[in-house]
């Protein structure tokens, strides 16, 4: 053994020079994304739920339409509670995809690949972002067929040409994809697991009804700003928006973009802070 | 090359690593020992830029590991084995970690190969033996075939065939001019693999040197002699500084004094010798009088002008008085 070995590839290294790139960390993220199971099981489930919802409920709408006249398009009506459902099989997702790595220990394999850190939260986030925007932009296309299908018949069909109703269904991608970020931000704050998932349903299901519940005047002014209210109102038609802002005397009118925009809010602080401590602390 | 200046970190009031400053050099296996909580892994941390230094720096050839463009091929490391998610296939893992520096598949399939995980490199991660874990976390250290190793405890948990696998390894790698910078508990291990030694104790370094240099630091030489006049010959050979103990009837075993010393004495009296051997300390035994010192001399060792560690200094003579105090019973 010498003492004045030289360093063993001085440089220009033979093997296709590897390094560090945005680019190759999606690759990487790509790779984690599909090799765990939770991601098929869950993007299956919101896939099927979303286009089993909107089917049954079109099907059994098109049997009976009363009670619909206030409400905006007909054949949109069915994707308010399919998207409310089939967005539980994306938080957990969310959620999963990051705690996933604190949880087993990969996130400090992950950080000493790329010691920069944050590259690794948005490699991430762009991952599931893309993956859930591809495959619920698919699912509500189906889904936006099938609910044509059964209530064209009664002239109550799609019509693509009308602003509020491709808002709507463009809404309801967006809406699942940023909830699915919005978990992946709790995620990465909370770290774990349970405790991720609890807050963020409670954030979406919960908390607002207990807000409402309260007769104390000032938590009506933050109700609306709940990730899941105001979010969600992208994915409803301009009458229902209407009502949900007629519904009280005070707090914002936040019309359906204004909505969303709040629910962009949420995600963008909540992982800056995570980024930040992410940055800073110790892995 | 993997050098730390003044480094140091604290985790609020405890001190984990206390301001070590220290150079492992290319082309050779350089071992750090310690005892549980000295400050090994923390370190390691810090080289890997995991843990911020609270003070100090550290740098791997020449520069902070995070600044390098493509870091995994400058320092591979295994720090903790299951740093994996258990879901995902041990192959998977590997492409995954490969493909953030844009490295095949090729030569992911090379390091299962290397590593003898090709059965098991389809199978999820969750249900692998410690041993498997072990050589998985040795695979992703050499996927970028970096040019130095870091390896925190590389042979826990591996059979006997995988231990030899590690020593010829890390051995064949700093052949090549890599540098291989391995922690173990196991200091038989560490004798046959190491050519050069960083003891740590308590956050600082007792030791700095060559294999041979610590044990010999480390303990005293002693002598084997056996003889019919063995009761004359220790009054022969009785000095200030000489140790005399007798393991069993007929038979010394002398500190202080060589056996060249003890074959003139023997000569001198006319005095009959049976067997004279010299016997060399063991790193274990080594390894047991640094850290027992360490903890002697830890609350009022003085800052020395010259950088060498206070404790490095103290040591020598602190071994002496303990082992007389042993004989003179």
């Amino acid at each position: 053994m010498s003492a004045v070995a030289a360093p063993a590839r001085p440089s220009a290294p033979a093997t296709g020079s590897p390094h560090l790139s945005f680019g190759h960390l999606l690759r990487s993220e790509w790779i984690k994304f599909w090799s765990v199971r939770s991601s098929i099981w869950t993007l299956g489930v919101m896939f099927v739920v979303m286009i089993g919802l909107v089917a049954l409920i079109a099907g059994l709408t098109a049997n009976d339409l009363s009670g619909t006249e206030d409400s905006g398009p007909v054949a949109l009506l069915p994707f308010l509670p399919a998207t409310q459902l089939a967005q539980l099989a994306v938080v957990v997702l969310g959620v999963l995809t990051i705690t996933g790595e604190y949880t087993t220990g990969m996130i400090r394999s992950s950080l000493t690949a790329a010691p920069r850190r944050t590259p690794v939260y948005w490699s991430k986030m762009v991952v599931l972002g893309g993956s859930i925007l591809v495959i619920s932009a698919v699912a509500v296309a189906i889904s936006a067929f099938i609910s044509n299908a059964f209530l064209d018949p009664k002239g109550f069909g799609l019509d693509l040409g009308d602003t509020e109703t491709v808002r709507v269904l463009v809404g309801n991608v967006l809406y699942i994809t940023t909830i699915a970020l919005f978990a992946f931000a709790l995620g990465a704050l909370l770290k774990h697991s349970a405790a991720a998932m609890a807050t963020v349903l409670g954030l979406l299901l919960i908390i607002e009804n207990v807000l409402n519940a309260i007769p104390w005047e000032p938590l009506h002014y933050v109700a609306p700003l709940l990730p899941g209210s105001a979010g969600s109102r992208i994915t409803q038609s301009d009458a229902v928006v209407q009502t949900i802002n007629d519904q009280w005397d005070v707090g914002p009118n936040l019309s359906a973009w204004q909505g969303y925009g709040v629910l962009v809010a949420w995600v963008v602080v909540i992982i800056a802070i995570a980024a930040f401590r992410l940055k800073r602390k110790d892995a | 090359m993997i050098e730390a200046q003044g480094l140091t970190k604290r985790y609020g009031e405890k001190t984990a690593v206390n301001g070590i400053t220290f150079t492992v050099q290319p082309g050779k296996v350089t071992g750090f020992l310690g005892p549980n909580g000295a400050g090994k892994s923390t370190t390691m941390r810090m080289i890997m830029g995991l843990d911020r230094p609270t003070a100090g720096s550290v740098t791997v050839n020449g520069a902070p590991y995070a600044s390098f463009r493509s870091p995994l091929t400058e320092v591979g490391a295994l720090l903790e084995a299951k740093a994996v998610h258990t879901g995902r296939s041990a192959r998977n893992h590997l492409r995954a970690l490969a493909a953030t520096h844009g490295i095949g598949d090729k030569r992911v399939d090379e390091v299962i190969d290397m590593t003898g995980l090709t059965a098991v490199a389809k199978r999820r991660v969750g249900g692998f033996s410690l041993g498997m874990g072990q050589r998985l976390g040795i695979a992703v250290a050499l996927l970028g075939d970096p040019r130095t190793l870091i390896l925190d405890e590389p042979v826990n948990g591996l059979d006997p065939e995988g231990v030899l696998w590690v020593r010829n390894l890390v051995k064949y790698l700093a052949s090549e001019g890599r540098t291989v910078f391995l922690s173990s508990h196991l200091m038989s291990e560490m004798a046959l693999t190491a050519d050069h030694l960083i003891v740590i104790g308590r956050g600082h370094i007792i030791a700095d040197g060559p294999v041979q240099e610590i044990i010999d630091q480390g303990t005293k030489a002693t002598v084997r002699v056996r003889s019919p006049h063995a009761d004359q010959l220790a009054t022969a050979i009785a000095g200030p500084d000489v140790t005399v103990g007798t393991p069993e009837p007929g038979v010394l075993q002398v500190s202080g004094a060589t056996a060249e010393q003890i074959g003139d004495a023997a000569a001198a009296a006319h005095l009959t010798l049976h067997e004279l051997t010299p016997l060399s300390g063991s790193l274990e035994e080594a390894y047991m009088s640094l850290t027992a010192d360490e903890v002697e001399y830890r609350s009022d060792a003085p800052g020395h002008p010259d950088g060498t560690p206070p404790d490095a200094a103290a040591f020598g003579t602190a071994t002496a008085p303990s082992t007389t105090e042993e004989a003179a019973r």
